[in-house]
């Protein structure tokens, strides 16, 4: 289970009213009926930042990851988007990846 | 020598029997079973349903097999229902025991799943569209297609075809083929086909980000469930970015797909690297990846920082380092480091300490903030608590004590917190530690005057403490925020009816009269109280006022369940306001039981005995069961279900109806012989609750239902069988009770006493000497030691051994503390708040 300030992809230090105007955002982009399950998790990690007492209990008495995945970001944004090709390697892994996610289902 | 036995059914056992017992078998999935009978049937008379039903047989053995992860052996178990066509049984199940056996396994699963689609036999709707997409995957990523083979090999064919042009069309893009160039092979994919998903994808992937729209109306047809869902998830995040490739979308993404993002953005060799890294991180842990980030200079430094401060909890030997690169590290997120690092290792009390520093170092900084901070680590301490006996709060060691002196630390810097304060309220309550409960709660009312929780709570405590004026303020209040709360009503109708019932005992209907009246207002048409109606209608009939007096009764017999057991409630608060209508009262409960007993009429009466009131005049009680007892010893032989058991022999053991308990605790035994509370219960009948009367072998069976009462984890009993023992029976059950809820029951005369007789027998235990026995025997050793030690004494005999028990946990915690504090001193490393 992922920490909730990086599900939402929002700074450690986010105020009330920007962890809310990412979620809206996140939920905009992906409403209950076309993904539930990320909405469910939106959801969890919004009610876990909701308050000020439980944004404490979030820093204090957790680690997260959102400092790494900012750094994540931060190289893939010096790249454009789909402007290169993927090996062969890696699309005949990604497809092994969702044989098996099937199979183990 | 001569076998006495052989395995299997004689040869001379019929088919029919044999086909019945294969038949009971499979219907009761042992499956192996009716493997071995089915065989055995099909070999004298092969009839195709016996043949499917061994089919059958077959797949649940597989299904078995597979759910313990041996897919091999499952595999294996259905290469066994091998039809004509090449088919087996359950082919999607057979395919996932192939692919789960690892990449081998996935060439034979291609073959199969070729020969399957080429067989024609088809799958209901769900499982024929799962199989199909299987296949597809299966034939796109394999290194090799197989083979055409079966008997419809036209279907094969286009299959093999359709695989052929999606592997195609895939290297083309892998090898950077122009957009036009890819259209041309994708055409050719046709998107009625199986392969439709692959088709998609590199229509997207060519595409790039012009059109995010139609990109993820396009992805958005591939379903969660398919093969081609997590390449669909890789692609949304490499072309369409946005959400898709925030920080927590590239979080949710698989290692493989990172790679694929990475490499279809075409990342520099160093960002590569980084990500790389990043997803190694998950696989060979936290240190590769913190040594990897202080050496990167061209990283920003504050996330580097950030990055790595997260990741020291997982390696605190990693903190010099840190502090070398970075500068050093606050008070506070030292010692928050090393809470959240013993925590991930266990260790308890170096995790408190080092909460408790945390909490004290943030006292440092002041400002509401820090409070709140406190607060919430205060919490999170008796949160640890409850669940680990080595966090100790003040020292003492007792559970509860601990979870209650951190929330009390926790209500003294946060005060705002509400659930805090229920929390305290709830232990208090429940630890039988009276005026500490309503103390809090009249605190709370005080700072909490409108929320509807508080005042639940405050009328409650009032009610608790016999203060029916306050508590009525109180609910009235409660009911302007929320005007239906039906458990309020209900309480504030028992507690002036309880008020009448004084009034009539004092020979004042007029004034219960009213008192009623006003109960009325709490009542609601849509929930009727039994209770009220049932005392209007008594009250009634001392006023004289017959008519109104009878239309209440009827009334609330009926809502109390009508017949014996709306009678006998009538009767019951007929004996509790010793109104002078109780014998004619008793002679409508007589007619009532004319009609026979029902499971429901018996366990009404239960409920209503169940109730406080009932408690309160124990004589009338017994009485009114006497009366009962010809028509209650009719239902003794139902079939009632161990709970419903229960709690009619509590009902009985407490009404003092001991000949009822042994009739129903016979008849009990004779339907279930081995249930192993009834035992208790035929003991509890003949001592006729007392246990002094027990002889030393029941005593000693009640000792080991108790301990196997505790071994099936079934606590209540065993608290049960404890507190008969200990002649506790009105003792509350469950959770231990503190040192200052027992001394709460003693007078100041018998405390004292206990304290002077203790100190005398303790003179000689010194700190040292508990110590040393706790060195020797453990600290429940040393605890059992001293309570042996005392029992043996004149004064000990007559001491409760809860109480004992609970002191000496007392005495051996504090000196284990003291000696703590004394290593603590030496070592002078630690800081307490």
């Amino acid at each position: 289970m992922r920490d909730a300030f990086t599900v939402l992809g929002v700074d450690e230090n986010a105020d009330d009213a920007e962890i809310r105007r990412r979620y809206l955002s996140l939920v905009r982009d992906f409403p209950p009926d076309r993904a539930p399950d990320r909405f469910q998790e939106y959801r969890a990690a919004y009610d876990a930042l909701s308050d000020e007492r439980k944004r404490l209990e979030a820093k204090l008495l957790h680690t997260n990851e959102v400092a790494l995945s900012r750094l994540s970001m931060a190289a893939l944004r010096a790249a454009s988007s789909g402007s290169s090709r993927a090996t062969k390697r890696t699309v005949t892994a990604l497809l092994a990846e969702g044989i098996m996610r099937t199979a183990t289902d | 020598m001569k076998k006495s036995h052989r395995r299997g059914p004689s040869p001379s056992v019929p088919i029919s029997t044999l086909a019945d017992r294969a038949a009971e078998a499979l219907q009761h999935e042992r499956y192996k079973e009716a493997v071995e009978l089915y065989k055995l049937v099909i070999c004298q008379d092969p009839r195709p349903e016996w043949k499917q039903a061994l089919a059958d047989a077959y797949a649940g053995r597989a299904r078995a097999l597979a759910a313990k992860g041996m897919f091999k052996e499952a595999a294996m178990v259905l290469e066994n229902t091998l039809a004509p066509d090449g088919t087996l049984q359950d082919p999607l199940l057979y395919l996932k025991c192939l692919i789960r056996q690892g990449q081998q396994q996935q060439q034979k699963a291609a073959a199969y799943v070729l020969q399957h689609v080429g067989s024609g036999r088809t799958l209901p709707a769900i499982e024929q569209t799962s199989l199909e997409e299987l296949a597809a995957a299966l034939l796109v990523s394999v290194p090799q297609l197989p083979a055409p083979a079966g008997t419809t090999p036209s279907e094969q064919t286009r299959w093999l075809e359709l695989a052929a042009v999606a592997r195609e069309a895939l290297a083309t893009w892998v090898n950077g083929a122009s957009a036009e160039e890819m259209d041309r092979q994708l055409s050719r994919i046709s998107l009625r086909s199986a392969f439709k998903p692959a088709r998609l994808l590199l229509k997207c992937l060519t595409a790039g980000p012009q059109d995010a729209d139609r990109t993820r109306q396009l992805l958005e047809t591939i379903r969660p469930g398919s093969p081609f869902f997590p390449f669909k998830q890789a692609v949304e995040a490499a072309v369409i970015g946005g959400s898709a490739l925030d920080a927590g979308g590239w979080a949710r993404l698989a290692p493989v797909q990172r790679t694929f993002v990475a490499e279809t953005r075409g990342l520099p060799a160093e960002a590569a690297e980084l990500l790389v890294r990043f997803s190694e991180a998950a696989r060979i842990g936290p240190g590769a990846l913190f040594a990897y980030l202080l050496k990167q200079p061209d990283l920003p430094q504050t996330e580097v920082r950030s990055a790595c401060l997260n990741l020291l909890p997982q390696i605190p030997d990693r903190l010099p380092q840190f502090e070398k690169s970075f500068g050093p590290l606050s008070k506070l997120e030292q010692c928050r480091i090393q809470a959240l690092a013993a925590e991930a290792r266990g260790d308890w009390e170096k995790a408190e300490r080092s909460w408790r520093a945390t909490a004290a170092a943030i006292a440092s900084e002041g400002g509401e903030q820090a409070k709140l901070a406190q607060g919430v680590i205060f919490r999170h301490l008796a949160r640890l608590a409850a669940d680990h006996s080595e966090i100790e709060g003040d020292g003492y060691g007792l559970l509860d004590d601990a979870v209650i002196f951190y929330l009390q630390r926790s209500h003294e810097t946060d005060p705002e917190h509400i659930p805090t304060v229920l929390e305290l309220i709830r232990l208090y309550r429940e630890g039988g530690r009276h005026s500490d409960w309503h103390r809090v709660v009249d605190d709370a009312i005080q700072h909490f005057p409108d929320d509807s929780q508080m005042l639940l709570q405050a009328t409650e405590s009032a009610v608790a403490r016999k203060a029916y004026k306050k508590a009525a303020g109180f609910a009235r209040r409660l009911l302007q925020i929320d005007p239906i709360n039906p458990g309020v009503r209900r309480q504030m109708i028992e507690l002036q009816v309880a008020h009448a019932r004084k009034q009539v005992r004092a020979k004042r209907p007029d004034l219960a009269a009213k008192e009623l009246s006003g109960a009325a207002e709490w009542d609601r048409p849509d929930a009727p109280s039994a209770v009220l109606r049932i005392a209007r209608g008594l009250v009634a009939l001392q006023t004289g006022q017959e008519g109104q007096a009878e239309a209440w009764l009827r009334e609330g017999v009926n809502l109390a369940g009508g017949g014996v057991a709306g009678w006998f409630q009538v009767a019951l608060e007929a004996e509790l306001m010793k109104s002078g209508s109780r014998a004619r009262l008793r002679v409508e409960l007589a007619r009532a039981r004319e009609t026979p007993p029902s499971k429901d009429a018996v366990m009404a009466i239960v409920a209503v005995l169940g109730r406080p009131e009932a408690g309160e005049n124990k004589r009338a009680v017994s009485e009114l069961l006497l009366a009962m007892h010809a028509w209650l010893l009719q239902a003794a032989a139902f079939r009632w279900s161990p709970a419903e058991f229960q709690a009619l022999a509590e009902m009985f053991a407490r009404a003092e109806a001991f000949d009822l308990l042994q009739e129903y605790t016979r008849a009990a035994h004779r339907r279930e012989p081995a249930e192993p509370t009834l035992r208790f219960y035929e003991i509890v009948a003949r001592t006729r609750g007392e246990a002094s009367r027990l002889s030393i072998s029941e005593m000693d069976a009640l000792e080991q239902m108790a301990n196997a009462a505790a071994d099936r984890r079934d606590f209540h009993m065993a608290n049960r069988i404890q507190r008969y023992m200990v002649g506790d029976d009105g003792a509350r059950s469950g959770r231990r009770r503190s040192t200052a809820a027992l001394l709460d029951e003693l007078d100041e005369g018998d405390v004292d006493e206990i304290m002077v007789s203790m100190l005398a027998e303790m003179a000689g235990k010194s700190g040292d000497k508990l110590r040393r026995l706790v060195g020797d025997f453990g600290r429940q050793g040393a605890v059992a030691h001293l309570i042996e030690e005392v029992r043996s004494s004149s004064f000990g005999r007559s001491m409760p051994e809860p109480m004992l028990r609970e002191l000496f946990e007392a005495m051996v915690a504090a000196a284990a503390v003291d000696d703590k504090r004394r290593r603590q001193r030496s070592s002078a490393r630690q800081v307490l708040p």
